[in-house]
């Protein structure tokens, strides 16, 4: 025990940890029904630490070249003992994360907490977005099949349409006009060392600034409390990171089931001259996108159809990142909360089109698709009163879900 | 100040700028193929410098073949198969007499004309000739016409 106690006083004499102890002691986590909605951070983080622990594996094996990319990720699966589960945990905790990140984007808007003076960790938080969707596009052409190359050549493309610097984008990221050895060299490096050390930077600015602010909580549930004699809240340190870590351990519960039962497809080895596949389609959260420049004529106006698209894009990412100083009262606040509802509605819509045009292995679809409500409804439930149709709606659509989820999961697995 | 960091920069996007090897300069490729193996190749398109070409016969040009007739180079055209909207490459649908791009649904006729989806505009045009005995003519498709 003396021992011990001599080896903390050690440490702290030297790293000043009773200074961090202190913070995490006296932070308070507040109680209210939209609670729930901060576990989501801690959830991106745990599955953040998935992608760096399986993507260090990875890279053991992985081999850059358009010779041996293909050939390298091939033995990872067949040959490496659990490399199919290394493989499969790595794609599949980047696409949870993904989702994780959007739902924390939508709950912290639903929430306003991007209101003064948490302005600044909004906007870090839409750059790690923006970082976390570059990781999952430069990570998708490593393998080099088919759809990764074609993925590959249509991002870029699309890159390569911004007016003005459009080109010289496309021939920095591609580094020459087509997709070849000398772009997976550059998105692998993209990939493993470019955005890790970004993230870890932004990533360190977001949570500083969370750590400083506290977490927001929504004003109607702050004047509530204020008529209650104040709001209740929960040490972090250990109530809030016990809770926190049982968000951990759902994310890694989805994650192992969904690697174990559904391994990442490889696909076939990509072949620069060969025609796009039919019904090729890229990322679940890159399907609205794609989707909407199918459906796009040719020519809108003077302009080039995908141009609109890609500056129609552009702007309403400018506008998410910006949101913080448009919404400016009550007018501003209601236009944007209105932008907020067609934007969901449009990302579900193009998504579900995207996702079931010419679907192969339908069961999976739906299940996902079931999972993504059941995820999804929840979130309404602190915004509808006790007994209300609005709530009642919400539990009748989750039940529905749950039935769809039910009936799909027993037809894949026993039917 | 300026200068330290002009003189770090420069170089550094110098570098990043693509290498000049990474570009070709070919000019005529002859494809992989023979004119009466058109309709079966697998490897259709094919490499010309770099970029994926695609060889086509005309409705005429089928035609004739199904009816064992000799095959002009009118009969054929060739393309450049990236598709004009971003980037995928296009195949050829003999069964529905058009160029088909699988990315987004754009549709081109045998003429390289964008013709249906989002495409916005024709695909680029080669010049084709045929070289060799007749029912073993290679097909050779250049970026120039022939002088």
């Amino acid at each position: 025990m003396n021992t011990r106690r001599r080896f903390v006083g050690f440490l702290e004499e030297r790293l000043g940890l009773d200074v961090l102890l202190g913070l995490a002691r006296n932070k308070l986590v507040p109680i209210h029904a939209s609670t729930p909605f901060y576990y989501f951070g801690g959830m991106a983080i745990f599955l953040f630490l998935v992608q760096i622990g399986t993507g260090i594996l990875l890279s053991l094996y992985y081999k850059p070249s358009p010779d041996q990319a293909f050939e390298s990720v091939q033995a990872i699966v067949t040959e490496v003992d659990f490399g199919w589960l290394i493989r499969s945990a790595h794609s599949w905790s980047a696409n949870l994360l993904v989702g994780v990140l959007f739902l924390h984007l939508l709950t912290t808007f639903m929430m306003r907490a991007y209101r003064r003076p948490r302005e600044l960790t909004w906007m870090t938080g839409i750059v790690l977005l923006g970082l976390f969707l570059a990781f999952g596009f430069s990570g998708y052409l490593l393998p080099w099949n088919e759809l990764a190359f074609f993925a590959t050549r249509v991002g870029t493309a699309i890159v390569g349409v911004v007016p003005v610097v459009g080109k010289q984008l496309l021939l920095l990221a591609r580094s020459g006009e087509d997709v070849t050895g000398d772009t997976l060299a550059r998105f692998y490096s993209l990939h493993v060392v470019v955005l890790p050390m970004l993230t870890f930077a932004v990533l360190g600015v977001h949570l500083f600034l969370v750590q400083k602010h506290g977490m927001s909580v929504p004003e109607k549930i702050v004047a509530d409390a204020r008529s209650k004699g104040g709001l209740r809240a929960m040490p972090f340190l250990p109530h809030f990171l016990l809770r926190d870590m049982v968000g951990w351990y759902l994310a890694l519960a989805i994650l192992a089931a969904l690697a174990a039962l559904f391994p990442w497809e490889l696909g076939d080895k990509a072949d620069p001259f060969k025609p796009a596949p039919d019904n090729i389609k890229p990322e679940w959260y890159f399907l609205f996108m794609f989707q909407a420049l199918k459906v796009l004529p040719a020519h809108l106006g003077p302009f080039e159809g995908e141009v609109v698209g890609v500056l129609f894009f552009g702007a309403c990412g400018l506008i998410v990142l910006f949101a913080p100083f448009l919404d400016r009262g009550k007018i501003s606040r209601a236009v944007l909360a209105s932008l907020a509802a067609v934007a969901v509605a449009f990302f579900i819509a193009m998504t579900s089109w995207g996702w079931f045009s010419g679907a192969e292995q339908t069961t999976l679809r739906v299940i996902l698709g079931g999972i993504q409500t059941v995820v999804v409804l929840p979130l309404l439930i602190p915004f509808t009163a006790p007994g209300s149709n609005g709530r009642k709606l919400v539990y009748a659509g989750l039940t529905l879900a749950i039935a769809v989820l039910a009936v799909a999961t027993w037809w894949e697995t026993l039917g | 100040m300026v200068a330290t960091w002009g003189a770090i920069l420069y170089p550094v996007l110098r570098f990043l700028r693509p290498r000049a090897a990474t570009a070709s300069g070919a000019l005529e490729v002859v494809a992989p193929f023979r004119v009466k193996e058109i309709l079966q190749a697998k490897n259709n398109p094919f490499d010309f410098g770099g970029k994926p070409c695609l060889v086509v016969l005309t409705p005429d040009g089928a035609k004739r073949l199904a009816a064992g007739q000799a095959i002009q180079a009118d009969d054929l055209r060739a393309f450049n198969a990236v598709c004009t909207h971003v980037d995928c490459t296009v195949k050829y649908r003999q069964e529905n007499g058009d160029i088909y791009c699988a990315c987004h649904e754009g549709i081109y006729d045998l003429n390289g004309r964008n013709v249906s989806g989002p495409p916005p505009r024709p695909l680029e045009a080669y010049v084709v000739t045929l070289r060799g005995e007749p029912g073993q003519e290679e097909i050779v498709v250049s970026k120039q016409s022939p002088a």
